[in-house]
């Protein structure tokens, strides 16, 4: 059952998910501390990204996707109500994808964007100040600041993704999730990614799916081992990448198979 | 032979092949063109006789405080004959006649047009260039021979010793054609011109767009965007390839029968025929847009749906600006196409005689195909000449669209 303890940003549980016929998320239960970093880990198709695009409801673009369980934010709204809307979930809940993927617009207008939709800014003062802001946050204002009006498909992948960062927070998300954030990164600008999560989650409650172990025990302090759509285990990540109790995960950090 | 030399010649044949294939079609395209540039060019250029006009108050209606309606209304027909009298003095009523048949019909227009420009000429006498006949041209250009039988001549003997003494005395020159840009259609190829088709198809083109640009947008955006696929979206796909590959008199006919027939539109006005060529543009357009929508990737609508945008902004905001320059190259070249088309102006009329050069979508025209095929059917050698160059602007026409398709493309395409 989902408990009413509101020190969790998210709480799931009975989670299925179905593509068509084929299952996908097959009763998932877990909930997301506030203010701390959980990665979600395992090998490639058991359903990590099926399962983190449930938390927006991304999947709901996908006609086949079916989603059942439920899902509460901050222990009292479930979004997946027809009285919420799924816009407004999203302005709490945001979402950084695998790969950078910043509007061919200027630089300023892929961050000033989600404020102006949702009308956050009620000058336009206050929307240079909420852009210059999250860049700050995204640790890309320094780099940026005197192109503004650059367009942003010229950023390098790093860069590319610090925005992407950057015009997730500018519309005040609580929850951001990270779809392998890093993947498509070098070493240094993943390096970069890992210190900015590591500031955001002061303010942040921050889901992020992963491949390298090594990333998830630098970023979270909970860790969730997803194998065929099935969690199979959850806990303290120091626990989990030490003394995992499960023989499947234990087999999966140590590289035996994945 | 080993079996790569053989892979090897078969090579070399086959880039032969291309090599003849590519040639000879580049040969008879040459000719064509070679054919067309060589009997329009002839258009371009006009005949004239030079002649002392004294404007004699006695021969005009008017005065220099007359307004330019009443100057434009008056006839000066009788001022013209004047003119032909005193520049060839001592005619009698046969040979005077012979005369007047080497200037142009219109002599009278071309004098009250000086007049409308120059009010203060009146009382006065100037040196102007009148245009020749059509006939007298051709035979000054060389296109109707000169050393035949008189009775098979357009210029007897009689009107070809004036032009012999008329050339001597250097009264005979050629001036460049404007009026074949600024003229409407006429019955006389000298002053014909092609600006009233040119409009004609200019206010039909502006219909088409009107009509097909939005309506092809908002289609390719609903079936691409909104739509779920299936069963239905499949029909309609096949259908809209299949009307893109309707020939074009069938759009002709829908226009006659349902603009003209049902909704009782006038005959022969851009309007009908522009709405013609714009049901004919519109799978074009729907079939370049849906594809110009798929290249947008999908990681773009994420990104805008994860900031909380609306489907509807997220199409609106980020999917159709990124579509829009393969769209317009689409509509571009679905124009082009259309500029070309005679088959649809035939049927809904835009292929009269018509004189004035219409001043909006709502007056009778012709379109530049069609104008073409007019002066086509005609038998005078003056329009052949009118045809051909006629031809060459509508080719320009196409290349200029075809251009600035491509150059769209290479301007404004995203690279991803
Ligand atoms: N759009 C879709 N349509 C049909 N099946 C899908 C779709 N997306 C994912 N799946 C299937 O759902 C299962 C889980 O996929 P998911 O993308 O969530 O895996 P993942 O854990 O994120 O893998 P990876 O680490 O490779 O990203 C896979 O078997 C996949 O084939
Ligand atoms: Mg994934």
């Amino acid at each position: 059952m989902v408990d009413q303890n509101s020190n969790y940003a998210l709480q799931t549980s009975e989670v299925y998910v179905h593509y068509g016929k084929k299952m996908a998320i097959n009763n998932v239960a877990l909930n997301f501390p506030k203010n701390e970093v959980t990665s979600l880990i395992g090998p490639s198709g058991c359903g990590k990204s099926t399962f983190l695009r449930c938390l927006n409801r991304m999947n709901d673009v996908i006609d086949i996707c079916n989603v059942k369980g439920k899902f509460l934010l901050n222990g009292n709204v479930d979004i997946y109500s027809p009285d919420i809307q799924v816009e407004t979930l999203r302005e709490k809940v945001g979402m950084v994808f695998q790969k950078p993927n910043p509007f061919p617009k200027t630089i300023y207008d892929n961050v000033a964007y989600g404020p102006k939709i949702h009308g956050i800014a009620s000058s336009q003062n206050e929307l240079d100040e909420i852009v210059k802001d999250s860049l700050h946050r995204a640790g890309l204002y320094e780099e940026v600041k005197d192109r503004m009006d650059d367009i942003a498909t010229g950023l390098s992948g790093g860069q590319q993704q610090r925005l992407c960062i950057a015009r997730a927070i500018a519309i005040r998300p609580e929850i951001i999730l990270m779809d392998e954030p890093c993947s498509a990164l070098d070493p240094i600008a993943t390096a970069k990614i890992e210190d900015l999560i590591n500031e955001l989650k002061e303010n942040y409650t921050i889901i992020i799916v992963t491949h390298s172990m090594s990333q998830a025990s630098r970023v979270s302090s909970k860790t969730a081992f997803f194998h065929l759509g099935n969690l199979v285990e959850y806990g303290e990540t120091g626990k989990i990448f030490t003394k995992p109790d499960k023989e499947q995960t234990n087999d999966y950090i140590t590289g035996r198979f994945g | 032979m080993s079996s790569l030399e053989k892979r090897l010649a078969a090579e070399k044949r086959f880039k032969f092949y291309g090599m003849f294939a590519m040639t000879l079609s580049l040969f008879f395209v040459l000719i064509l063109m070679y054919k067309i540039f060589s009997t329009g060019s002839g258009a371009f250029v006009r005949t004239t006789i030079n002649a002392d006009v004294y404007f004699d108050p006695n021969f005009i209606e008017v005065s220099s405080n007359s307004s330019k309606k009443e100057i434009m209304k008056a006839s000066y027909v009788d001022l013209a004959d004047q003119v032909i009298n005193q520049n060839h003095p001592g005619l009698d009523e046969e040979n005077f006649i012979k005369v007047r048949e080497m200037y142009t019909r219109k002599f009278d227009y071309q004098l009250r047009d000086y007049i409308v420009n120059n009010p203060n000429v009146i009382g006065k006498t100037v040196n102007l260039d009148i245009s020749a006949s059509s006939d007298l041209d051709q035979i000054v250009k060389g296109n109707y021979p000169r050393n035949v039988p008189e009775a098979q001549r357009k210029i007897n003997d009689y009107q070809l010793s004036i032009l012999d003494s008329l050339d001597s005395k250097g009264k005979m020159s050629k001036t460049f054609n404007f009026w074949f840009f600024t003229n409407g259609d006429s019955r006389d190829p000298e002053t014909a011109g092609i600006l009233g088709a040119l409009m004609g198809s200019f206010y039909a083109l502006l219909i088409c767009f009107s009509f097909a640009f939005p309506i092809g947008l908002l289609a390719s955006v609903y079936l691409e965007e909104f739509v779920k696929p299936g069963k239905i979206t499949d029909i309609i796909e096949v259908n809209i390839n299949n009307l893109a590959a309707v020939p074009s008199i069938v759009y002709g006919l829908l226009g006659l029968g349902m603009l003209i027939g049902v909704f009782g539109m006038p005959y022969q006005v851009p309007l009908v025929g522009g709405l013609v060529l714009g049901f004919m543009t519109l799978p074009t357009i729907i079939i370049a847009s849906r594809a110009s929508l798929r290249g947008v990737p999908p990681s773009i609508r994420e990104g805008a749906l994860a900031v909380g945008a609306t489907k509807m902004q997220t199409v609106f905001h980020h999917v159709i600006p990124l579509s829009l320059p393969g769209t317009l190259t689409g509509t571009i070249i679905g124009m082009a196409q259309a500029l070309g088309e005679t088959a649809p102006l035939l049927l809904v009329g835009m292929v009269a005689f018509v004189m004035e050069i219409p001043g909006g979508a709502f007056d009778p025209a012709t379109g530049l195909p069609s104008q073409i095929y007019l002066w086509s059917e005609s038998a005078e050698r003056g329009f052949l000449e009118k045809t051909s160059a006629g031809i060459m602007l509508l080719l320009s026409f196409l290349i200029i669209m075809n251009t600035v398709a491509v150059l769209v493309r290479r301007k404004l395409e995203v690279k991803w």
